[in-house]
């Protein structure tokens, strides 16, 4: 953890004898701690929302939702990425790069595993999604929508079958690993005749549904269904990652990227739920890799780069490590930033290295630092290990315990 | 009633033999320190005892039942609890995150307050950072935390790596008082020290290590009274 959280007054010889007497005494909620960690124009609002009541923070989220939801139609002028790119297209692009971050912050700022490879899944996902729909390929087919949960289930698979061996490395050797990923998937893709290489799948399917004008409501054009089936995939993702965090399982994820030895020690077994944090984020990846086949609706492997796996390492990074609401920004911002300046977006990878670098000097956590939900994690922590009687445990979305 | 046997085992990084054929037991009610240099193999053969290493050869046996394949985190269910060198703490989580943490193998939840109780008689500072991140706490008040944090299993056998290293001394006084209290409510206790005097000061019995072998043996006063021992580790020649 970082001790930069912007600049700190140096403590008179009275201020730090207050804090000395604040330990002292020992006012439990929100101890010294914290309050270093306060700094920080985001860091601010989030102390702000835990200290919402539970109903207020509904009532937030629903209006955020709402207008989310409401972007592509209202199309805000500053916002907007026109006249140089579609907006409701851009949101979708938008709305992906989020997902996808949000799986790898599961792999990365949960369980600490550094995958540089991640487009592997999503490339998984792409071709499961095109190559189940398309009338290029020789398989059978079934119907778009089918495909999301199936590029779930392959890209979890592949996870599992990738992560068994790779996941007794630790760190930089892991790091090297998986970016070998993302290039044999890619590669793969050249070498077996039945993906098509360059040549590639055309027409992937799409959603069922007919505009009344006879094209398509999700037409690949047509960026707002597209963006609202993101979105809402998005949403259910993001609750579903919430639920994870909190449980058994998150907690032992926490405690495997603190202190792997330690967690193992403790009596997690933390290579199982090595395994299990690198196929959660795959089936996320490869998720958000099947709605961008479906929408692109062509899918070859020229699409599938190293680069773009470091896109979504920067997404994490500059969100907020191991914050899932900051994944979402971090995507968001990643692919909105080309969309939108589009006379730098030739630019985008030193404007995307200085801002790391800066963020990383200045922010080292990342727009919105993990602390706040690992708080929401103490105080789970704090009434179980409280109560006299035995309670229920949270509910746990693990398979084993 | 032996707790803990090693027999005979051997544990290699790679080409580079780390522990030869090192035999010894931990009987229960016991507190046992194993002392040597810098290198000696204390670590290592803590890590082979709490289940992070694999030994190349031999057998380890608790409480009569062979674990030397046991993962280890199974072995904590089964009573090994280990303060690991260096603390290792989680410094992210909040003291009673750190403790909840210990008690992520057990079964029995409702000896969890209990101990949590136990723990904050032992060490009444970690009552008083209950919510602070163990990453802002001072060396000692870690080390506390990487005890308290171990008892919370309930084990039978506590291992303890260097539990006073970088402490100021008189930290190192309480520490091991402490590591006395936690023996006398029945916890089996094996310390690895460098600071052989405190360490063998306290145990019933010790093993002095030297590049991976016992090199002598006894009861924590005959060691201290031993000449080359004297020598060697305590600075007194």
């Amino acid at each position: 953890m970082s001790t930069i959280d912007g600049p700190t007054p140096l403590p008179g010889a009275k201020a730090s004898q207050a804090a000395a007497d604040r330990q002292a005494s020992g006012n439990i909620p929100g101890g010294s701690a914290d309050a270093v960690r306060k700094s920080g124009w985001f860091g601010r609002w989030s102390e702000k929302w835990r200290a919402m009541p539970r109903q207020k923070q509904w009532l937030y989220l629903i209006v955020i939702v709402v207008i989310a939801y409401l972007l592509p139609v209202i199309n805000p002028p500053i916002l907007s990425t026109e006249p140089g790119n579609d907006f409701p297209l851009a949101l979708f692009s938008m709305a992906v790069y989020a997902l996808a971050a949000v799986g790898l912050n599961i792999v990365i700022g949960y369980a600490g595993l550094l995958d540089l490879g991640y487009i592997a899944f999503f490339a998984v996902g792409s071709y499961t999604a095109a190559m189940l729909t398309s009338p290029d390929s020789p398989f059978f087919k079934i119907p778009y929508l089918w495909t999301i949960p199936l590029a779930i289930l392959v890209a979890l698979c592949v996870g599992v079958i990738l992560g068994i061996p790779t996941l007794r490395l630790r760190g930089d050797y892991l790091a090297i690993v998986t970016l070998g990923f993302g290039e044999i998937i890619r590669i793969l893709a050249t070498l077996i005749p039945a993906m098509k290489g360059q040549v590639g799948f055309q027409n992937v399917g799409r959603p069922p549904g007919m505009g009344p004008d006879g094209i398509p409501i999700f037409a690949n054009s047509n960026g707002t269904p597209w963006y609202w089936l993101a979105l809402t995939i998005l949403i259910i993702v993001l609750f579903l990652a919430g639920n994870l965090e909190r449980s058994r399982v998150g907690r032992s994820w926490i405690a495997i990227r603190e202190d792997e030895d330690a967690a193992e020690t403790m009596g997690v077994p933390t290579f199982k739920y090595k395994v299990w944090a690198f196929a959660m984020g795959a089936g996320v990846g490869g998720m958000a890799g099947a709605l961008f086949a479906g929408q692109v609706g062509f899918v070859n492997n020229q699409k599938f780069d190293v680069v773009t796996s470091i896109m979504f390492v920067a997404a994490v990074v500059l969100g907020g490590t191991g914050n899932k609401v900051g994944a979402v920004l971090g995507g968001a911002v990643v692919a909105y930033i080309p969309l939108r300046f589009t006379a730098i977006a030739e630019y985008k990878y030193l404007i995307f290295g200085l801002a790391l670098v800066v963020i990383m000097i200045y922010r080292s956590q990342g727009l919105l630092p993990a602390r706040q939900r690992l708080l929401a994690y103490g105080h789970i922590a704090y009434a179980k290990v409280r109560r006299t009687a035995p309670i229920a445990p949270a509910p746990v979305t693990e398979k084993e315990a | 009633m032996t707790l803990l046997e090693l027999n005979d085992v051997s544990v290699h990084y790679g080409r580079i033999q780390a522990i030869h054929n090192m035999s010894f037991t931990v009987e229960e009610g016991e507190i046992v320190s194993l002392i040597g240099a810098n290198g000696a193999g204390k670590t290592t053969t803590m890590k082979t005892i709490s289940g992070l290493l694999n030994p190349s050869h031999g057998t380890i046996k608790f409480m009569g039942e062979d674990i030397t394949k046991m993962k280890a985190h199974i072995r904590v269910v089964q009573g090994i609890s280990q303060a690991p060198e260096g603390r290792g703490i989680f410094p992210a989580m909040t003291v009673l995150e750190n403790l909840d943490m210990g008690t992520f193998g057990r079964k029995d939840r409702n000896g969890v307050p209990e101990d949590l109780e136990r723990v904050f008689t032992l060490f009444p500072r970690l009552k008083e950072r209950e919510k602070q991140y163990g990453g802002t706490m001072s060396g000692g008040e870690q080390q506390m935390l990487a005890i308290g944090r171990a008892l919370m299993s309930r084990p039978k056998l506590l291992l303890l790596d260097e539990p006073s290293m970088g402490l100021a001394p008189q930290f190192i006084r309480q520490i091991f008082k402490i590591i006395t209290e936690i023996n006398g409510q029945g916890t089996t206790v094996l310390l690895v020290e460098q600071n052989a005097n405190q360490a063998l000061a306290r145990a019933n019995r010790g093993f002095v290590l030297e590049t991976g072998e016992i090199t002598h043996s006894g009861t924590g006063k005959e060691l201290l009274a031993n000449p080359a021992i004297k020598e060697a580790y305590l600075g007194v020649g």
